[in-house]
C-alpha cells in the first residue's frame, strides 16, 4: 500500500492573529501541521497498521520552516518526505497548490491520496477536490470512518448533509478525513530518533517540471486582497451569584431586550 | 450579461433555505437566473426554484441520483453549465457543495471561493467576504481571469424574498452512466432533533459541560418550550451524546439564529466560528474565566443541571404572561 499525505504548515491560528494595513502582522506568529493535516498523516498510519504494511510519503509547499513540519510527520511514523522549495509557488491559490500536487503525482502510482479536508489557515476546502479532479481520481471526502481498505476496494462512511454515506471506492483515491476520524498521536521518542534516518528531498518547480507562470501571483485564479479583522464581539453581562436569582434576573433582561422578547416569549 | 446557474440543495426531497436566499440575492440584482435540480423524485421542485427567480430549471431526475454522488452529481452540473452558458456557478456551503464545488471548478479549469458570508456583485467582477482562520480574520477574494465564477454561500447571508408563482422552463439533464469506481452504497440518516439549525430562530446548544446523556435530557424541555433547533459542540458528538448533524462550528454547521444558548460551551474558536453570528448569545457556564463569556451578551456562571430547569421555568412563566 503506497500511501502519499499532502500536508501544510500554516500558523497556529490559536496565537496572536492580528491584522494590520490589510495583512497578517508577522510578530509573534507560531507554525504548525494544518491540524486536518495532522490527522490525514495519523490517517495513513492508521491504514498502513490495517492493511499490515505499506509506505508513507508526504509532501508539503513553501520556505525553509517547512521541514520542521515534515520532520514531525516523519516522527509520527511517516517514511519519506518531499519538500518543494522555491519563490515563485508565493502567493498560490488552492488552484496553484492542486495543479502543483497534480504533476508531481503523477506516474507515480499511489494507492490512496490522503489530504487535510481544509488548511486551518484558509478554510477554503478545495485543494484536495481539485487535485482528485485533475487525476481523474474517484474522492471521499470528510471521511467519517474507515471500514475496509483492499488494494482494489475499500468501504468508507463520509459525513454528508444527511448523515453517514457508506460508499464502496476502488483505488487509487484521494481521501480527506473529517475532525474525528483519528486522534492524531504525539511523536514518540523513537519516532523523533528515527526521523534523522528518514529522507527528506528538497525541489524546485523545475525540479518537478511546473512551470513558474502556472502558480503563484502569476498563475493564481483567486487573490486574496486583503484581510479584514471582524470587530471583536463585546461580552456583554456576567452574572454570579445564587442560581435561582441570577437566572430570573437574566429571563427579566431578556424580556426587556428587543430580540429576546420578539424571539423567546412570542 | 451575466447568467447566474444555482445549484439548488435539498433536504427531504425539499429545496432548502439557503438556497432561496442566494435566489433571492440574485433576483435581487436583477440577474439573469437558473438553477440546476438534482435528485430522485424531485421535478416538483422546479416550480419552488421557478418562484424565487430562476427562470430554467435544469433537471436530473433519477433513482440513481437519490443519494449524494460526487461523480454523477459533477458531471450533470458540467452539462447545465453548457447548456445554460452560465458565466457565474453559485453553490451553498453545505457539506455536497463542499464536495462539489472544487470538483467543478478544476473540470473547468478555473478556481473557486467557498464559504462567502459578503458578496459583492457588480457585473463579471465579484468581491468576495471568505471567513478564516477560524473566523478570526476575513480574506476579501477577488477572481483572476475572465472565466466562469464559481463560488459558495454560507446559509443565512441573504434575506429570502416573496416567491411568485411562475411557470418553469425545464431543461432535461442527461442521467450520467454509474461510475462504479465510488458507490453510494446506502445512508445512514442520522435524526436531528427539534428543527433544522441553520434555519432556526433560536439555537440551544450543549458542550461537555452537559456531563452526558442525562444532561441532554435535562435540556430538552427548553428546547421544545421554545421550538428551538437542539446543537451541540464537537465534544459533545465525540463523546456519543449527540449526533453529529447536530454539532455547530467551524467543520459542523454554521448557524445564524436570533438567539444562541450555549450550555456547558466552553467557547473554543473552532465552535465561535460556527455561532459567533448570532445575533443574541445567552451562556451558561460553571467557569467564570470560560472564553465564552468573552462573546456572550448574557452570561450566567453557573452549574447548568441547577439553571437549565429554572432557566425553562421562568421562560415559560414570562411567555404565558405576555400571550
Amino acid at each position: 500500500m503506497k500511501i502519499v499525505v499532502l500536508i501544510k504548515q500554516v500558523v497556529d491560528v490559536e496565537l496572536n492573529i492580528r491584522v494590520m494595513n490589510d495583512a497578517l502582522v508577522e510578530d509573534g506568529l507560531t507554525y504548525v501541521i494544518s491540524n486536518w493535516d495532522e490527522i490525514a498523516i495519523e490517517t495513513a498510519i492508521q491504514i498502513v497498521e490495517l492493511v499490515g504494511g505499506g509506505s508513507i510519503t508526504l509532501i508539503s509547499i513553501g520556505p525553509d520552516r517547512v521541514q520542521d513540519a515534515l520532520r514531525r510527520g516523519l516522527a509520527m511514523g511517516a517514511d519519506r518526505a518531499i519538500h518543494v522549495l522555491d519563490a515563485a509557488f508565493d502567493g498560490s491559490d488552492s488552484f496553484a497548490y492542486a495543479k502543483t500536487f497534480a504533476k508531481m503525482l503523477e506516474n507515480q502510482d499511489y494507492d490512496i491520496i490522503l489530504g487535510g479536508k481544509q488548511a486551518q489557515d484558509t478554510d477554503a476546502g478545495l485543494t484536495m477536490s481539485m487535485l482528485a479532479e485533475f487525476m481523474n481520481l474517484p474522492q471521499v471526502t470528510n471521511v467519517s470512518k474507515v471500514v475496509s481498505v483492499d488494494k482494489d476496494k475499500c468501504t468508507f462512511h463520509r459525513r454528508g448533509d444527511l448523515g453517514n454515506e457508506v460508499i464502496e471506492l476502488s483505488l487509487p483515491a484521494v481521501l480527506t478525513p473529517n475532525d474525528s476520524l483519528f486522534e492524531p498521536r504525539m511523536p514518540s521518542l523513537r519516532g523523533l530518533m528515527m526521523v534523522k534516518k528518514k529522507p527528506i528531498e528538497t525541489v524546485s518547480l523545475s525540479d518537478i517540471g511546473v512551470d513558474p507562470s502556472l502558480v503563484g501571483k502569476t498563475g493564481r485564479m483567486i487573490t486574496v486582497n486583503r484581510l479584514i479583522q471582524p470587530e471583536d464581539r463585546k461580552g456583554g453581562q456576567v452574572f454570579e451569584g445564587e442560581e435561582e436569582e441570577i437566572t430570573k434576573q437574566v429571563v427579566k433582561l431578556l424580556a426587556e431586550n428587543e430580540i429576546g422578547k420578539e424571539s423567546l416569549f412570542t | 450579461m451575466e447568467k447566474i446557474l444555482i445549484v439548488a440543495e435539498l433536504k427531504n426531497d425539499e429545496v432548502k433555505k439557503p438556497t432561496l436566499e442566494i435566489l433571492s440575492y440574485a433576483k435581487g440584482l436583477g440577474l439573469d437566473t437558473s438553477a440546476v435540480l438534482i435528485g430522485s423524485g424531485i421535478e416538483d421542485q422546479a416550480e419552488v426554484l421557478a418562484g424565487y427567480g430562476a427562470h430554467t430549471i435544469y433537471v436530473a431526475d433519477d433513482p440513481s441520483l437519490r443519494l449524494h454522488n460526487t461523480f454523477a452529481y459533477t458531471e450533470i452540473i458540467h452539462e447545465a453549465v453548457s447548456q445554460s452558458n452560465a458565466t457565474q456557478l453559485w453553490f451553498t456551503a453545505s457539506e455536497s457543495g463542499a464536495d462539489l464545488m472544487p470538483r467543478i471548478a478544476a473540470r473547468m479549469g478555473v478556481g473557486a471561493v467557498s464559504d462567502i458570508t459578503k458578496l459583492r456583485v457588480e457585473g463579471h467582477a465579484i468581491t468576495a467576504h471568505h471567513p478564516a482562520m477560524s473566523s478570526k480574520v476575513i480574506q476579501e477574494c477577488v477572481f483572476e481571469k475572465d472565466e466562469i465564477r464559481v463560488l459558495s454561500i454560507r446559509g443565512g447571508s441573504f434575506e429570502i424574498s416573496e416567491a411568485e408563482t411562475v411557470t418553469p422552463n425545464i431543461e432535461k439533464v442527461p442521467i450520467p452512466k454509474k461510475d462504479i469506481r465510488a458507490i453510494v452504497q446506502d445512508i445512514v440518516t442520522e435524526s436531528t432533533e427539534g428543527i433544522d439549525l441553520t434555519e432556526a430562530k433560536v439555537v440551544v446548544s450543549v458542550g461537555r459541560g452537559v456531563k452526558g446523556e442525562e444532561g441532554i435530557e435535562l435540556v430538552r424541555p427548553l428546547v421544545n418550550l421554545l421550538g428551538a433547533g437542539y446543537g451541540a459542540t464537537r465534544g459533545a458528538c465525540d463523546s456519543g451524546w449527540m449526533p453529529y448533524a447536530a454539532q455547530v462550528g467551524q467543520t459542523g454547521k454554521k448557524v445564524t439564529p436570533e438567539i444562541y444558548i450555549a450550555l456547558g460551551i466552553s467557547g473554543a474558536i473552532q465552535h465561535l466560528a460556527g455561532m459567533i453570528g448570532s445575533k443574541l448569545i445567552l451562556a451558561v457556564n460553571s467557569d467564570p474565566e470560560a472564553p465564552i463569556f468573552n462573546v456572550a451578551d448574557y452570561g450566567i456562571v453557573g452549574d447548568l443541571y441547577k439553571v437549565v430547569p429554572i432557566l425553562t421555568e421562568e421562560i415559560g412563566k414570562t411567555k404565558s404572561k405576555s400571550v
